[in-house]
């Protein structure tokens, strides 16, 4: 019979040890120890094929390399890896999405690479920044610091279902970006022509409508000449008129194609979560929608033989000149990370011409280091895109990038729901940004932000 | 509400019980300090190493993080840099924010109709399983099962349910001649289904609906059909007034899981809350503030902010209870 005080003392002793076990710890670090976060399990063959690469090399004969994939619960939820920075548990390298790269600076989540530039390379920060496109490192610029590498890139235009254009009487060669660039006027008449509706008032083809897909705020923003933060007086301008004729836009199409049933075509024929395979496109019921090189691998997979194109977003006037925006990867080191020569020379070898010239062509983008973008290691599909990027951008290197975005994402959907005004939109963006913005005063963006970035051989 | 005098011995008056109370409490000599022994001394020690477990529970998982957030609403905190000491500007801003008023109204609005709908939808779930029938474990079995269904998994079978085109909603609404719609596109439908969604969650309250209903003493059913009472007259005076201390624990854990809803609101709105903020219920944009733009000292006064709600709530449920709620059945 076993006595009540071993009773105890088992208990506590089997608590204690469960107790410890629980706090799990990171791999053992060492010199030639990195254990590196990506964010997507479909993706994992991409880095593995990247770590072979490098174990392969001088610099990362020796080297150990874990890789996890966590992905993130949302487009900027940062939970997982504040947890883990906070238990001593972070990655030592994080491939991230570049836009949060200045927000997650500005609370010091990310470790600055000037200081290992110097250390560790024979060149200037500058010269050494120079092998990537000019936007990119933008974006991964706070308070004049780098806080990381760029990995891909891509940019906003129209693709377009051939067929359904010509079965609607279309014109192709206003399509045709070797030809013309479209505008909204030109826009306007194809989108009436492609249109269907069945006896009750449903959709059963659709043209296009500005706040589908990639028609965010700054898509068209960026045609528009808005403007989110002025660095000259570092304020926010997002109540600007410019902003406001954004929002019109959105109005405006939203008066012709009523939101809801807009919304209900486009639950029907390709429902949130939906399968890749099940998309209005695919099922060639919509004719026109925004979106970006990341689509031609999805299309080569699962539509190859539907006549899928791409053109430059609508402008508002024959001979105006093209415009666009661009996101992507990158690859950050998180505070607390176990930083070495090893470490450095992997995020060096990943972000550079050897890691994108293998993974880019295969994620659809665009590479971002600019030998890679010269020697076409991408979609050759992706051609159209790639004349994009000098006079490309990345949405403004704000910290308060993920409100910001979170805060015009909201309003277009009540614009386009007719629960707000362009005027009031506009006003709420402003209000609900300023305050956020307030507590970085004098902020400046890059000098560089906005202007063209020289890509060689364009 | 009282009952009926037919009650027999097992249910007495209030106002009997509280003066046999007070009687109690005079014949007992006045507390006076005692010290204690050495076993009692070894009982409370074995005791409280016992609950242990549960003491280091509640001072690690609960009284610590309590504390700590509502130390961390009155700073700027990333959670990164050390907090800033800011005073009383993070409730200063809650109370400007237009989205904190929106998400507010969003919640009270899913908590009015989600609520009394979750109570109704429970206590008619416990009388059909409360049946005198052969087979009434598999009606129990049947009517309870969908409250095993994660909320998760939950969300994804109401986006199908209401698929414009392929869901059953959509189906039954072309009968009458109506147009697609799709309710997770509209700022209020999106409210109304996850509302909806909640009352397949209706099984535990029922269950405890249920172990009250079998609380109730039959000799009191029996007492009333003797005096002519039918079965609707029985449960307006019986069954519905003998039930109110098990409604008012489901009403007050109902307005707390109200308060926080979360789970179906991010799943079916992809963790936007859109359209138009309709489905940005106060947890979400408390989630989003904390997670999403890492201000996790507003997010931390909007916690602050909740809870006093909760507790204001509560506090009114409860003193609203003394008028409807009876005591008078002991267990029979």
């Amino acid at each position: 019979m076993i006595s009540r005080r071993s009773f105890l003392t088992g208990t506590s002793a089997a608590g204690l040890a469960l107790g410890l076990g629980a706090c799990a710890s990171r791999p053992a670090s060492g010199p030639n120890t990195i254990s590196y976060w990506g964010v997507g399990a479909a993706d994992k063959d991409k880095d593995e094929q990247v770590r072979d690469a490098f174990l392969m090399t001088d610099a990362g004969k020796d080297a150990q390399i874990y890789i996890d994939q966590v992905p993130s619960s949302g487009v900027a939820d940062m939970s997982q890896i504040i947890t883990a920075v906070r238990g001593g548990t972070a990655p030592d390298l994080w491939w991230m999405d570049r836009f949060n790269a200045v927000q997650n600076a500005s609370i010091g989540l990310l470790e600055p690479l000037d200081d290992l530039i110097e250390k560790y390379e024979d060149v200037s920060p500058e010269e050494f920044k120079s092998q990537w496109i000019q936007f990119a490192v933008d974006e991964l610029t706070y308070d004049g610091r780098l806080y990381g590498l760029p990995c891909t890139t891509d940019a906003r235009g129209l693709m377009y279902n051939e067929d359904v254009l010509k079965d609607a009487g279309v014109d192709l060669d206003l399509f045709d970006p070797s030809q013309h660039t479209i505008t909204w006027d030109e826009m306007d008449d194809a989108v009436e022509k492609i249109v269907q509706q069945d006896k009750r008032g449903n959709y059963t083809r659709f043209g296009f409508a500005p706040w589908l897909s990639e028609g965010w705020p700054y898509t068209w923003g960026f045609g528009l000449g808005a403007s989110a933060y002025d660095n000259a007086t570092g304020t926010v301008t997002l109540d600007s008129p410019e902003w406001q004729s954004v929002y019109e836009l959105y109005a405006d199409w939203a008066e012709r194609f009523p939101y809801a049933s807009v919304d209900a075509f486009f639950a029907t024929y390709q429902p949130p979560n939906a399968p890749p395979t099940q998309t209005a496109m695919f099922s060639g019921r919509l004719g026109i929608d925004t979106t970006g090189p990341w689509q031609i691998s999805g299309n080569e997979k699962y539509a190859p033989d539907l006549p899928l194109k791409f053109t430059y977003l609508p402008v508002a006037k024959e001979g105006d000149p093209t415009y666009t925006w661009s996101g992507g990867q990158c690859l950050v080191i998180p505070r607390g990370a176990n930083i070495t020569k090893t470490l450095w020379e992997f995020l060096k070898f990943y972000a550079g011409y050897e890691g994108q010239s293998r993974v880019v062509p295969q994620y659809g983008n665009l590479p971002t280091n600019l030998q890679a973008i010269e020697e076409g290691k991408y979609n050759p599909k992706a051609e159209l895109f790639r004349t994009m990027l000098p006079n490309s951008t990345s949405r403004p290197p704000l910290p308060v990038g993920s409100a910001m975005w979170d805060t015009l994402t909201r309003t277009k959907s009540s614009v386009a729901l007719g629960s707000s005004t362009p005027e009031e939109a506009v006003a709420s963006n402003q209000q609900m940004i300023e305050p956020k913005m307030a507590l970085f005063p004098d902020y400046k963006m890059p000098e560089t932000y906005g202007k063209p970035s020289p890509v060689p051989g364009s | 509400m009282s009952v009926p005098d037919t009650v027999g011995p097992q249910v007495t008056e209030p106002g009997v019980q509280r003066a046999a109370a007070s009687d109690r409490a005079a014949a007992r000599p006045p507390d006076l300090p005692r010290r204690m022994n050495s076993g009692q001394r070894r009982k409370l020690r074995t005791g409280l190493l016992f609950i242990s477990p549960w003491i280091i529970g509640v001072v690690v998982f609960i009284l610590y993080p309590v504390i700590y957030s509502i130390s961390l609403s009155f700073t700027r905190y990333s959670g990164m840099e050390a907090p800033t000491w800011v005073g009383i500007q993070n409730y200063v801003t809650a109370v400007t924010d237009p989205l904190v008023a929106k998400a507010a109204s969003n919640t009270i609005f899913y908590a009015i109709i989600a609520v009394p709908l979750g109570l109704i939808v429970a206590l008619s779930l416990a009388i059909a399983m409360n049946q005198n029938v052969r087979e009434v474990a598999l009606y129990r079995t049947i009517f309870y099962a969908p409250s095993l269904i994660p909320a998760f998994a939950m969300s994804f079978i109401f986006i199908v349910f209401l698929n414009p085109q392929f869901g059953v909603f959509n189906q039954v609404l072309n009968l009458f001649g109506g147009a697609n719609v799709n309710l997770l596109g509209d700022p209020t439908g999106v409210k109304i289904a996850i509302i909806l969604m909640a009352q397949l969650g209706a099984g535990n309250a029922a269950l405890i609906f249920l172990a009250g209903l079998r609380n109730v003493p039959r000799t009191v059913y029996e007492a009333a059909r003797v005096d002519g009472a039918g079965p609707i007259r029985q449960f307006f005076s019986i069954t519905f007034p003998l039930l109110t201390p098990v409604l008012l624990f489901n009403l007050i854990t109902g307005v707390s899981g109200a308060l926080q809803v979360f789970t179906e609101a991010f799943i079916v709105t992809n963790g936007t809350g859109d359209p138009d903020a309709g489905a940005l219920f106060y947890m979400m944009y408390l989630y989003k503030n904390a997670f999403g733009f890492a201000e996790l000292g507003y997010a931390s006064a909007l916690a602050v902010l909740l809870f006093l709600a909760g507790l204001a709530l509560a506090l009114l449920i409860f003193w609203l209870s003394r008028r409807f709620v009876n005591y008078d059945v002991e267990a029979g």
